[in-house]
């Protein structure tokens, strides 16, 4: 299993000997004891400090098909290197096109996404209905909306149909979070600790979805629900909604709940709320575990892991686009 | 598979191998190193190294096991190198 390596401190990532090496570099400019990572185990690198490069590892990441994503200081995303691609398929490129110019074909790729994100957050709802947090009146809102999306004959009536789900999905956090408080939910900047860790982790999750997307045959700025073109990589938007419920907002549940996460891991100065390194690389810890969870697969028979599952999701879409099979978005059986 | 990989080879040969090594797994200590590496990724490694070994005088041994959680891990004095996907 390739792995995902995270670089927070900040220094020198260069090839050497075919490998690479990484070279920390202090405030004062004085290298550390580089730190060599093993080439064929890595599966892409998350920038977050900051990271000396020149051409040649470039060229070299590039050959070995890895991703780099950087985020800047606010850890917002703000762009990959992505090497050229290797799965060329102008055959799967034009059906994906043809897909998103045909209105019809269009709506039925747009409405499964809605309806399969709105089912894995119904799922969630249900979950901590059963637990005793009172969710009935969002799931009940939730599933009114539902009975609208056959109706709506524009992407933009889908988008608004999605939006109003998200929001009363939203509106349950507060009940199912212990001890923190959510409110609104903001964005730029995040105004609390929980809307900080939303906006965090669904930035995983996007880039999660761009990187399996690299790995298929699709291209990944022609997409169904969300208008292409609009700022980044839009089909991992679309293929990151049906798995924001069961990845993110899971995680986000657990980790608040059993106090993995603290007031300390967050940083609230300047009227917003950012998170901490630490809090930082508690989250990534439990995001990688999550990834690597494995769940019995009801068709294919076996184990999957989570990142796998996100995969698995593209071939599907490829399969659809094809005319091969029609596609079934994932749903959370359990 | 997780593996732990120990190498004992000629001084001529001994960076050869180091090189090789650090490609494919975590370095640890000198000559040994260990990492998660997949049934094939292994075959091309122990491919490479056969080919800089001098097999009447060097020794290449690899433990395995199914999986990180099956080993453990004990290190008395100093960690040389700590294995982390967070740098």
């Amino acid at each position: 299993m390739k792995k995902s390596y995270y670089l927070f401190n900040p220094g020198r990532m260069s090839r050497k000997d075919n490998t690479l090496k990484f070279t920390p570099v202090d405030e004062e400019g004085n290298e550390g004891v580089p730190k060599y990572i093993p080439v064929e185990s890595v599966n892409n690198l998350f920038c977050f400090g900051s990271m000396d490069a020149n051409s040649s590892l470039f060229n070299f990441l590039g050959k070995q098909q890895i991703l780099v994503h950087f985020f800047d200081y606010y850890e917002h995303y703000t762009g990959s290197f992505f090497p050229k691609d290797y799965l060329l398929s102008g055959k799967v490129l034009i059906a994906q096109a043809e897909h998103y110019l045909q209105p019809e074909k269009r709506m039925s790729l747009a409405t499964r996404f809605v309806e399969a994100a709105a089912f894995n957050m119904l799922k969630n709802l249900r979950y901590y209905d059963n637990r005793g947090k009172e969710t009935g009146i969002q799931i009940e809102k939730i599933e009114s909306y539902l009975n609208q999306i056959p109706f709506a004959e524009t992407v933009d009536s889908l988008m608004g149909i999605e939006g109003n789900i998200r929001m009363s999905y939203y509106e349950a956090f507060d009940i199912i979070i212990n001890e923190f408080e959510m409110g609104n939910r903001t964005m730029q900047p995040p105004s609390n600790e929980v809307n900080a860790l939303i906006s965090f982790v669904n930035m995983l999750c996007y880039t999660l979805c761009l990187d399996m997307i690299y790995h298929t045959q699709l291209n990944p700025t022609i997409s169904f629900l969300h208008e292409p073109g609009e700022r980044r990589f839009s089909l991992a938007l679309d293929i990151a909604e049906v798995f924001k419920p069961v990845l993110v907002d899971r995680l986000i549940f657990s980790l608040l709940n059993k106090r993995q996460l603290s007031d300390a891991d967050f940083d609230k100065n300047l009227q917003y709320c950012l998170l901490k390194e630490s809090g930082k690389k508690t989250v990534i810890e439990a995001w990688e575990a999550k990834l690597n969870e494995t769940i019995k697969h009801r068709s294919l028979k076996r184990s999957v892991s989570y990142k796998h599952l996100v995969k698995l999701e593209c071939y599907k879409l490829v399969k659809h686009i094809m005319g091969v099979e029609e596609y079934k978005p994932f749903k959370a059986w359990w | 598979m997780y593996i732990i990989l120990v190498y004992d080879v000629d001084e001529k040969r001994v960076s050869k191998m180091l090189k090789l090594c650090r490609r494919y797994l975590n370095w640890i200590q000198n000559s040994v190193f260990e990492g998660e590496i997949t049934e094939v990724k292994l075959k091309e490694l122990v491919h490479h190294a056969s080919r800089i070994m001098d097999t009447e005088c060097d020794s290449l041994i690899i433990f395995r096991t199914r999986q990180e959680k099956w080993l453990e891990k004990m290190v008395i004095g100093k960690e040389k190198n700590e294995i982390s996907n967070m740098i």
